[in-house]
């Protein structure tokens, strides 16, 4: 992997091997302690009180990952992070990107504060998360049971969001996916992009695998990791043309996929 | 609309809609055609534009569980039904 230095030492020192355990101890208690004692308060005033109770949500959600990265990238300050910053600006589209790591959709949530995302439908069964992702305008990834009106209910909200503002980002690939090759696409964003007749924005996404490994619990801290989130393509979904298809979005996306794994194995510039 | 006419209008919008290639009444939409949920809001949509009338939350639910074109037609049938008592 280009772009990324892995310096000898990252691993097998036991020293390293205890910070990497110290850090990712700190980072996971900020998940259960700043959001049992400061951010479950804002929660609950939400829930009770606010006009629109899913952008509350979704902004205290930003609050709150924010949080967490901010944490992480002072405890880790050997990963550079260089976010394009232009994405803060994004507004009103679907953003389809690369995934490497559980950490893309946290550091999806930390920078824009209007999200909806797809969530595997098992998530919502979970006690408080479930509730929080629901809340939130999420979209279940399945219809199954009572998920059918939910996803009825959120797909035809979509348009609405769009045009209030709102992001959707997905990883089209469906699952983590740190090898070479780009795996198959779901079409469910391209569909809904379609439907709402929104711009797509194709991001890509690189190094975060290194400082959280698929498999591993741990964080890699120690290790020299550029972390890159740039945005690769923007493509209208509505043309003078007319609307593309779904085959058309899908195969300019994975273009523009294809575009950014030759920038990163150095093959472009 | 007799079931024939519908017919038609359904497998014209899922052609020139949702991309199918020569569908069949019994084709399993998602295997054979890759129609899944979001189509299935999205033709729902049509459906309502076609019948002239607002279907409800728990009769889109219903729609969730089509599997062929054959169901699509008896699901429109049944609504149209529902809706004429």
């Amino acid at each position: 992997m280009s772009g990324n230095s892995l310096q000898p030492g990252g691993r097998g020192n036991p020293v390293n091997g205890l910070l990497n355990v110290l850090v990712t101890l700190i980072c996971w208690g900020y998940f259960i302690f700043a959001f049992l004692f400061f951010f479950a308060f804002f929660y609950l005033a939400s829930y009770l009180f606010a006009a629109d109770r899913e952008k509350s949500f979704q902004y205290l959600n930003f609050r709150f990952f924010r949080g967490f990265l901010w944490l992480l990238r002072s405890l880790a300050p050997r990963h550079s992070w260089n976010i394009d910053p232009q994405i803060a600006n994004i507004r009103g589209s679907i953003i389809v990107c690369n995934h490497l790591s559980y950490l893309d959709p946290l550091l999806f949530l930390s920078l824009l504060p209007r999200n909806k995302t797809i969530v595997k439908t098992k998530f919502f069964k979970a006690p408080v998360f479930g509730w929080l992702v629901d809340i939130s305008g999420y979209l279940p990834s399945t219809t199954e049971g009572i998920y059918a009106g939910k996803m009825i209910q959120q797909v035809e909200k979509m348009s609405v969001f769009f045009k209030s503002g709102g992001n959707l980002f997905v990883f089209p690939e469906g699952t983590r996916n740190p090898d070479a090759g780009i795996g198959a696409l779901h079409k469910g964003v391209f569909k809904i992009a379609r439907m709402a007749k929104c711009p797509i924005h194709v991001l890509g996404l690189s190094g975060t695998d290194v400082l959280f490994t698929p498999g591993k619990f741990f964080f890699n801290t120690r290790l020299r990791n550029k972390i890159y989130l740039k945005i690769i393509e923007t493509i209208p979904s509505d043309t003078k043309q007319g609307t593309m298809t779904v085959s058309i979005l899908e195969e300019k996306v994975r273009c523009a996929f294809q575009k950014q794994k030759l920038l990163y194995e150095g093959r472009l510039v | 609309m007799t079931r024939d006419e519908l017919e038609k209008n359904i497998v014209t919008i899922l052609v020139d809609e949702f991309e199918f290639e020569n569908p069949g009444l019994s084709d399993n939409l998602r295997d054979d055609h890759g129609f899944d949920s979001i189509d299935a809001i999205e033709l729902l949509a049509k459906i309502e534009e076609m019948l002239g009338f607002q279907l409800t939350r728990k009769e889109k639910e219903q729609a969730m569980t089509i599997r062929t074109i054959n169901d699509i037609l008896d699901y429109i049938e049944s609504m149209q039904d529902a809706h004429q008592s």
